[in-house]
């Protein structure tokens, strides 16, 4: 991928397109297989009872999270060098917790009844807090783009671009262009960025707190985790975003380098921030050896997760991306920068699936195994088809999103050149 | 003790196939519940004390509350945790049997998103099956590992007359129906909620062979054994007793005589 898109390959992009309708449509009939047979396909147990859907969640909430503080960098904190990531950077956190939100009321019992969390909101309840403010953010999140792209949905009206439909209705019939209202449209940008910053930590950090007040859980519990997850969140929102300018911009080389190297710059700072608290939060539970938790890193540092952990997480997110911003081979290549941020991405996947899963594989009461003998109670978890091909679906749908809006939406900042980046990961 | 509701409790049970067995033992000796809890005090605190001592790991209770309450496979309201100790010839098993804690300061009806999960006057910890959206954060959040999620498993393709008839719990004897709850809920024991409605103890109670659970009413002084007749109090305090994991501060009503 030098500095063309690469959609531009016809022949890789058919066996892609065929690739994605497939995959499209498997997640969709295993998602259609939940509402209909309910729970009993799924690949869960009574001791690991959330798997990859739930980190699949917090893995897309942390991407739009990050995403969104990344964008309040440019709208609130007026951060030049970022400008022209503004309007994707707001589209790639819509469309990650679109598909953070699929996972999770798939992962519900009873998905219908999830309104049953504001009808009878429960004030002691983190998650209760979570699902206020996932509508809360949501809510700012889709004013916010409507007013970071309202002018140039409007300019698509006027050069008379098509679908004409979609973007008189994206328009809300406003078709002022004047200094008046594009001043406007920048002070309701600076306003709800700054509602925004706390309701995108609270989301975030609130999916955190869920996990660390978990007092059965000692893998999971204290102040670490809330922290964790924000530093996370801004590191897999600034890879996301490395990759998806680097891959997909069509801006011309001398304005998108230094716009992947500033990206890429911000991811590394955040990352070295995020391996800091990993390690010392593994190191020290490690260390101190008592056994519910100890056995927990023990599964991550040595057992069955090592390769999640060590060639994934620390080779794939840690070692590959510094490597690329030092070597003077690859710290000024679009390319490589574009793959530091795919690999960091899929190393806070990884992280999210360590997070998530080994704190609950080893029972509170190690006696308990045996106890009954089903596989619902059975060491260890090992996700199902159905389960799998929802992930793979969701990620499909995510790349739909990603090459809609890149065709559709005018997510350039200057009016020359065409669409450029999406949204949501590979 | 009112005489037509125990009739109805051995009726379902003489219905129940291979698992009658168990489920008979358990209405007879249900018959012979000393009494009902006086309410010295006022509230109402039912809880359980455990005779470790005299537990001989035949997991009778385990089945009479999958006879009691109709739970599906993979879901087990009550297990008995077994644990070997040392080598032969000094050798021994204990046993621990494990009913949901009913704490008065529990987690998970703190975590639960929607107030499913409550605690009731009686201080039984129970679920609204209709509100509960099966989100499992009250599974993470229990400490006891006491909670199960009803993936909506059944014992045969075919189900068998026992396995068609309505679950007690509750007293609210819903049918088992695909997608339909308790299916896609957290599910737990309610100490047989339905059943101490009516006077009689939970039917592990009831079954335990070697009169190892107690039941009763915690909060009254004078408050004694449902099954056995033996002051609770008394059993606590002329033991030694514990109740697991204390230091989590979550006040379990079950206590343990070690």
């Amino acid at each position: 991928m030098k500095d063309k898109s690469i959609l531009a390959s016809s022949a890789s992009r058919s066996i892609g397109y065929i690739l994605l309708i497939v995959a499209t449509a498997a997640g969709l009939w295993f998602m259609a297989d939940k509402f209909i047979s309910g729970p009993i396909h799924e690949g869960t147990t009574q001791h690991v009872t959330w798997g990859i859907w739930v980190s699949g969640y917090i893995f897309f909430l942390g991407l739009s999270a990050g995403s969104f503080l990344i964008s309040t960098l440019i709208y609130v904190f007026g951060v030049k060098r970022l400008e022209e990531a503004g309007p994707a950077s707001l589209v790639q956190a819509l469309g990650c917790l679109i598909l953070g939100g699929i996972l999770i009321v798939l992962d519900a019992g009873h998905p219908e009844r999830m309104y049953m969390v504001l009808l009878h909101f429960n004030p002691t309840s983190v998650m209760a807090y979570m699902g206020l403010f996932y509508n809360v953010y949501i809510a700012i999140l889709v004013v916010e783009i409507y007013f970071a792209l309202r002018p140039r949905i409007i300019e698509k009206i006027q050069s008379g671009d098509r679908p004409a439909w979609l973007y008189r209705t994206l328009s809300l019939g406003s078709r002022r262009l004047d200094p008046e209202s594009l001043q406007r449209d920048k002070k309701w940008l600076m306003v709800l960025g700054i509602l925004g910053i706390p309701a995108a930590i609270i989301v975030h950090g609130g999916v955190g707190t869920i996990f660390a007040v978990a007092k059965a859980r000692p893998s999971w519990l204290g102040g670490l985790f809330p922290i964790l997850f924000i530093v996370s969140a801004l590191t897999s929102g600034g890879a996301l975003l490395t990759f998806l300018t680097a891959a997909f911009s069509r801006l011309p080389d001398e304005r998108k380098l230094p716009l992947v190297r500033s990206l890429a710059h911000l991811t590394i700072a955040v990352l070295l921030i995020d391996a800091l608290i990993m390690f010392a939060d593994s190191l020290t539970t490690a260390y101190s050896a008592i056994p519910l938790p100890s056995a927990t890193e023990g599964l991550v540092l040595f057992g069955p997760y090592w390769w999640l952990f060590w060639i994934v997480e620390v080779g794939l997110g840690i070692v590959v991306p510094i490597a690329i911003v030092v070597l003077p081979q690859t710290r000024n290549r679009n390319g490589w920068l574009g793959f530091l941020g795919l690999s960091v991405v899929i190393a806070m996947l990884a992280a999210r699936f360590t997070l998530v899963i080994p704190p609950q594989i080893t029972p509170l009461f190690p006696e308990s195994l045996g106890a009954y003998d089903h596989f619902r109670y059975a060491y260890g978890y090992s996700p199902s088809v159905m389960d799998l091909m929802v992930f793979v679906g969701v990620v499909a749908i995510g790349m739909w999103i990603m090459l809609l809006a890149g065709k559709y939406l005018p997510l350039e900042v200057a009016s020359h050149g065409s669409a450029t980046e999406g949204d949501a990961q590979s | 003790m009112k005489k037509d509701k125990p009739l109805t409790d051995r009726r379902h049970f003489l219905r129940a196939g291979a698992l009658a067995a168990a489920g008979a033992v358990a209405a007879a000796a249900g018959g012979l519940a000393a009494e009902s809890p006086s309410e010295s005090n006022g509230k109402i605190r039912y809880g359980m004390v455990v005779d470790v001592r005299k537990c001989v790991g035949c997991k009778a209770c385990a089945v009479a509350c999958k006879a009691e309450n109709h739970t599906p496979p993979g879901v087990a309201y009550n297990i008995v945790k077994e644990q070997e100790i040392g080598t032969y010839p000094d050798v021994r098993r204990r046993f621990i049997f494990r009913p949901c804690m009913q704490c008065s300061t529990p987690s998970c009806t703190k975590v639960c998103p929607t107030k499913a999960t409550h605690i009731r006057e009686d201080g039984i910890v129970a679920i609204d099956y209709d509100r509960c959206i099966g989100c499992r954060y009250c599974i993470s959040a229990c400490p006891y590992g006491v909670r199960a999620f009803d993936y909506g498993h059944d014992y045969h393709q075919q189900r068998t007359p026992f396995e068609m008839q309505p679950s007690p719990e509750y007293g609210q004897n819903r049918k088992r129906k695909p997608r339909q709850s308790p299916v896609g809920n957290v599910r737990k024991c309610t100490f047989c909620v339905h059943r101490v409605k009516k006077n009689l103890a939970p039917a592990c109670a009831v079954t335990c062979i070697g009169n190892a659970i107690h039941f009763g009413n915690l909060n009254d002084p004078d408050g004694r054994c449902w099954v056995h007749g033996e002051k609770l109090r008394t059993l606590l305090s002329a033991h030694n007793c514990i109740r697991l994991r204390e230091e989590l501060g979550n006040n379990p009503a079950v206590y343990y005589l070690i």
